[in-house]
């Protein structure tokens, strides 16, 4: 499987009279890791949701598909009604299945997402109510129903919030994964020592593009320890 | 059409008239209500579901409540007194679909909004009425309003059977979509779900429902179908399979009592005031079940 790239080409966006997004434009290799940082209200959830079409932005974004044209999408959160009796099943069913939930999940699809569920840790949570579980937990869920039907994009909008370091670990392996396979993940990640850890490109947005390039280097430049300035990267204790 | 009725409705007058069931129901209008109960119990409570998962009472019940200006419209332009369906469907829907379009337009919280349009909708039918009262006997509207199965003829079964074939071929298939619409718009887009067009159909289905449901519920107590055996059932389950189901089962439960009792032990009570009853009633039962049981009380945290 081949994920597709991406060209971000002059979007803007404007809402009322707030310009959220202006002429920012960097590409998406295939099949990596890019993460997009910057600080809140920089418009980063508006660039992911002008990315999957929800935002009615100017300029171009263009998908290169290559292999199959599933995204996956894991949400910051969800906005519910936590004592609505919805089992983490009733959820995992309700992104992939057509049929009405209440009339049952089949069984081949039962075990894939018993398969996606155990991938993330959640292996015997099936029947538990989504509002019973923790942040993290549900963080996890929201992943794992990104992976079914398994995708060959996945944007991910701060999956990481809340989760422990085990839950953390269990992601990362996941992303990781997925990206070897060839996948392209988008990443809007607050963790700076996360992006530079493993994603292989990054771009800091604040309503533009501020950095783009590897990690590596754009962590490293002069840019990055103003916009950073309490970080200790290895790459700057190095210079240091 | 008619002919169609009469099958199972002289069957029951039948089993009735043998004394195999109790007297009342040899009469032509108690079989009416019954099989109106039969067909908008389980649609109620299914629909419910969706009602409260989407938290979407309150607007709800503001469609319900234009329902009472839509009658006092129909009153006044001429239809029959006793069901006017166009001028009622016409404003609820108009209603409904302007609030989604405001809803949509507006960065106001939806309470907020519902709550202005449901004055501006009470103010126009209470202006409405106060011509209407000159017109006709108002105890009439009382039975638009909450209910009344004496009322119930043919058409209105047919125009219930209908509407129920359309929600439920329009409403099962989308059930998934909906819901995870209420759950993240943004995911549910991604999944290929036409978001505000599934809001605008949701709207559309409960004007329908409302409407459809006036003669046997009344208008105004239409929605505390949509949301009582519901809530009722939130109290006990934890998956939506339990929840669909429990809602459909208190829901017609509560019609077929609600039509029932009064008629068998001639209690003072119009239809739709002893559905709602009925179903408040499990509704109080469920939620003491839930705060004494130790079980339910652990799926309450």
């Amino acid at each position: 499987m081949q994920g597709p790239s991406i060209d971000f080409a002059g979007v803007n966006l404007a809402l009322g009279n707030t310009r959220i997004l202006e002429d920012v434009s960097f590409a998406v290799r295939a099949g990596s890791i890019h993460c997009i940082v910057g600080a809140n209200g920089g418009g980063k959830t508006s660039l992911i949701r002008s990315l999957i079409g929800q935002m009615p932005h100017s300029g171009r974004i263009d998908i290169h598909w290559q292999d199959g044209r599933v995204t996956g999408y894991v949400p910051q959160s969800l906005d519910f009604d936590k004592s609505l009796p919805i089992t983490v099943m009733d959820f995992m069913a309700m992104t992939s299945q057509r049929r009405p939930i209440f009339l049952g999940v089949p069984r081949p699809r039962r075990r894939l997402i018993e398969a996606a569920l155990d991938r993330v840790g959640l292996n015997g949570k099936q029947r538990a109510r989504l509002g019973s579980l923790s942040g993290g937990e549900r963080q996890r869920v929201l992943f794992a129903q990104a992976m079914i039907p398994e995708p060959a994009l996945l944007i991910l909008d701060e999956p990481m919030t809340g989760l422990d370091l085990a839950g953390k670990g269990i992601l990362e392996g996941a992303i990781r994964d997925f990206a070897r396979a060839g996948g392209t993940v988008v990443w809007i990640n607050h963790d700076i020592v996360q992006v530079n850890d493993i994603a292989d490109a990054m771009t800091y947005i604040d309503r533009r593009v501020l950095l783009d390039g590897a990690p590596r280097d754009v962590l490293a430049g002069g840019a990055a320890a103003h916009l950073f300035p309490t970080l200790a990267l290895p790459a700057q204790r190095a210079d240091a | 059409m008619s002919s169609l009725y009469e099958i199972p409705r002289q069957y029951i007058i039948h089993l009735a008239n043998t004394g195999v069931l109790h007297y009342t129901f040899g009469y032509a209008f108690v079989v009416n209500g019954f099989l109106c109960a039969l067909v908008v119990g389980p649609l109620l409570g299914g629909i419910g579901t969706m009602v409260v998962a989407k938290r979407m009472a309150f607007f709800s019940q503001a469609v319900g409540n234009a329902a009472l200006t839509g009658v006092a419209i129909g009153v006044i332009i001429g239809e029959s007194y006793t069901a006017p369906y166009v001028s009622m469907f016409s404003f609820c829907l108009l209603f409904g679909l302007f609030l989604n379009f405001a809803r949509n337009r507006t960065k106001m919280s939806s309470d907020t909004l519902i709550g202005v349009f449901l004055s501006i909708s009470l103010a126009i039918g209470a202006t409405a009425l106060l011509w209407v009262s000159a017109k006709v006997n108002t105890h009439i509207l009382d039975t638009v309003m909450f209910g009344s199965i004496l009322t119930v003829n043919d058409t209105d079964i047919t125009v219930l059977l209908v509407t129920t074939l359309l929600t439920g071929i329009t409403a099962l298939p989308l059930f998934n979509q909906m819901l995870l619409a209420s759950l993240n718009p943004s995911l549910a887009h991604v999944r290929g779900v036409r978001v505000h067009l599934l809001e605008y159909v949701f709207v559309l289905l409960i004007t329908i429902l409302t409407v459809a449901c006036v003669k046997i519920i009344g208008a105004v107590l239409v929605e505390a179908l949509l949301l009582i055996p519901a809530a009722a059932s939130r109290n006990l389950n934890r998956s939506i399979r339990g929840f669909v189901a429990w809602s459909v089962i208190f829901s017609t439960v509560s019609c077929l009592v609600g039509v029932y009792a009064p008629l068998r032990w001639d209690l003072p009570v119009p239809s739709g005031g002893a559905i709602i009853l009925t179903g408040a009633a499990f509704f109080l039962v469920t939620m003491i079940i839930r705060m004494t049981v130790p079980r339910y009380r652990e799926a309450a945290i």
